[in-house]
C-alpha cells in the first residue's frame, strides 16, 4: 500500500508540474489566483457612481446601442456564426486567449461594453465581463436575456462568422 | 541484498509487479491477465480521450465543474481545472505502459469515487429542482462527452471504479513495458 501511495503522489506531482507549465505557455492559460469573484456587481442605484458590472434589460440594451455602446457575443465561434445580434463582436469566453489579440484593440471602455450569451441559463457573459474587468476595462454591462430574449422580441439577427461592425471597430 | 532482490524491488516500485505476498489471489478469474489488460485499455482509452478534450481549456472545464455547485469561481476551482486533465492523461498512459500502474489505479479509485458522489448529488438536486424521476435526469457531466442520462453516467462511473479497484488489487500485472534491466 505504501508503494501505491508513493506512486500515486508521484503521478499527481508530475501531473501538476506538467499542467502548470502547459498553462503558463498555453494561449488559453489562466491565472488561477485572479480574484474573479471579487468583481463588484452593481445594483440600479449604484449605476454610474461605482466601478463594477451592471445588468441591463432589453430596453436598456437598445437605448445603449443607440447611444454608441458596443456589443460582445461571449458564445463559441460556431454559435456566433449561426446567429448573433447585429454588429456584435465574437469573443468566445471559453477560449479567450485565442481572440484577445484580435478583439482587445477593438474594445473601448469609452463606448460602454455590453456582453451577452445565450440567455438566462448561461452566465458566460457575466464571467467574460469579470475577466474584462480584471484586464482593466470599465463600463461593462451584461445583457442577461441574451440572444434568446432578443430573438423572442422579434429583433433582427445576423448570421456569419464576422459582423459588419467588426471591421468598423477593428 | 542481492542483485535479484534489488531488481524485484525496483520492478515492484515502478510497475507494481509483485512476485510474492499476494500469490494466494493469483488464481481468481477476475485477475486473469487478459481481463486485466482489457480493463486497463478501456480505462486508458476513456480517460486519455477525456483528458485531450479538456487540456488547454481550463475556463471551459472550470465552468463545467462549477455546475455541480460544489466549487465557486476561485483558485481551487481553476487549479482543479488546470491539473485534473493532465493527471487523467498520465494515469491513462500509466495503464498502457505499466509504469506506476498501482498508483494510477489508486488515483482512479479516488477520482471515480469523488465523481460518483458529485454526480449523485447533482442528480438529486436536478430531481428535486425540476421534480423529475431519476431515469429522466439528463445533463452534461462535464466529462467531455456531452450530455447524457444521469443513470448511464452513474453506471459507467461505477464500472470504472470497479475496474480501477480490481487493477489496484491485482496480485500480478502482465503485458507491461519492462525495461531490459528489470528482466535480468
Amino acid at each position: 500500500m505504501r508503494t501505491s501511495i508513493i506512486q500515486a503522489f508521484a503521478v499527481a506531482l508530475l501531473g501538476c508540474v506538467i499542467a502548470f507549465t502547459h498553462n503558463a505557455v498555453s494561449v488559453n492559460g489562466i491565472n488561477p489566483f485572479r480574484r474573479i469573484g471579487d468583481v463588484p456587481v452593481l445594483g440600479v442605484e449604484e449605476w454610474g457612481t461605482e466601478d463594477g458590472l451592471h445588468f441591463l434589460t432589453l430596453e436598456e440594451v437598445r437605448s445603449s446601442l443607440a447611444s454608441g455602446a458596443m456589443l460582445i457575443d461571449s458564445r463559441t465561434e460556431d454559435e456566433y456564426a449561426e446567429g448573433h445580434i447585429p454588429d456584435a463582436i465574437n469573443l468566445d469566453y471559453f477560449e479567450m486567449g485565442k481572440y484577445l489579440d484580435r478583439v482587445l484593440p477593438a474594445i473601448s471602455s469609452d463606448r460602454g461594453i455590453i456582453i451577452y450569451c445565450t440567455g438566462l441559463d448561461c452566465d458566460d457573459s457575466e464571467m467574460l465581463a469579470r475577466e474584462l474587468y480584471l484586464l482593466g476595462f470599465r463600463n461593462l454591462f451584461c445583457f442577461r436575456g441574451g440572444l434568446e430574449e432578443w430573438e423572442n422580441s422579434g429583433l433582427p439577427v445576423e448570421t456569419g462568422s464576422e459582423s459588419a461592425g467588426y471591421g468598423e471597430s477593428g | 541484498m542481492g542483485r535479484v532482490d534489488r531488481s524485484m524491488q525496483w520492478r515492484e516500485a515502478l510497475f507494481g509487479i509483485e512476485t510474492a505476498g499476494r500469490g494466494t489471489d493469483a488464481g481468481r478469474w477476475i485477475y486473469n491477465p487478459y481481463l486485466l489488460l482489457v480493463f486497463r485499455l478501456v480505462l486508458a482509452a476513456v480517460f486519455i480521450y477525456a483528458a485531450f478534450l479538456k487540456i488547454g481549456k481550463p475556463v471551459s472545464f472550470a465552468e463545467e465543474i462549477k455546475m455541480y455547485g460544489i466549487l465557486d469561481a476561485g483558485p481551487t476551482l481553476y487549479i482543479v481545472a488546470i491539473v485534473l486533465p493532465w493527471i487523467e492523461l498520465l494515469c491513462g498512459l500509466s495503464f498502457i505502459s505499466g509504469f506506476f500502474m498501482r498508483g494510477a489505479a489508486l488515483i482512479f479509485i479516488v477520482l471515480n469515487a469523488v465523481f460518483l458522489v458529485f454526480v449523485s448529488i447533482r442528480t438529486g438536486y436536478i430531481m428535486n429542482g425540476e421534480g423529475i424521476a431519476f431515469l429522466e435526469v439528463y445533463f452534461d457531466c462535464g466529462c467531455g462527452f456531452g450530455s447524457t442520462y444521469a443513470w448511464k453516467k452513474i453506471l459507467e462511473d461505477f464500472l470504472f471504479l470497479l475496474f480501477s479497484g480490481i487493477l489496484f488489487a491485482a496480485p500480478v500485472y502482465r503485458f507491461v513495458l519492462v525495461p531490459a534491466r528489470a528482466g535480468r
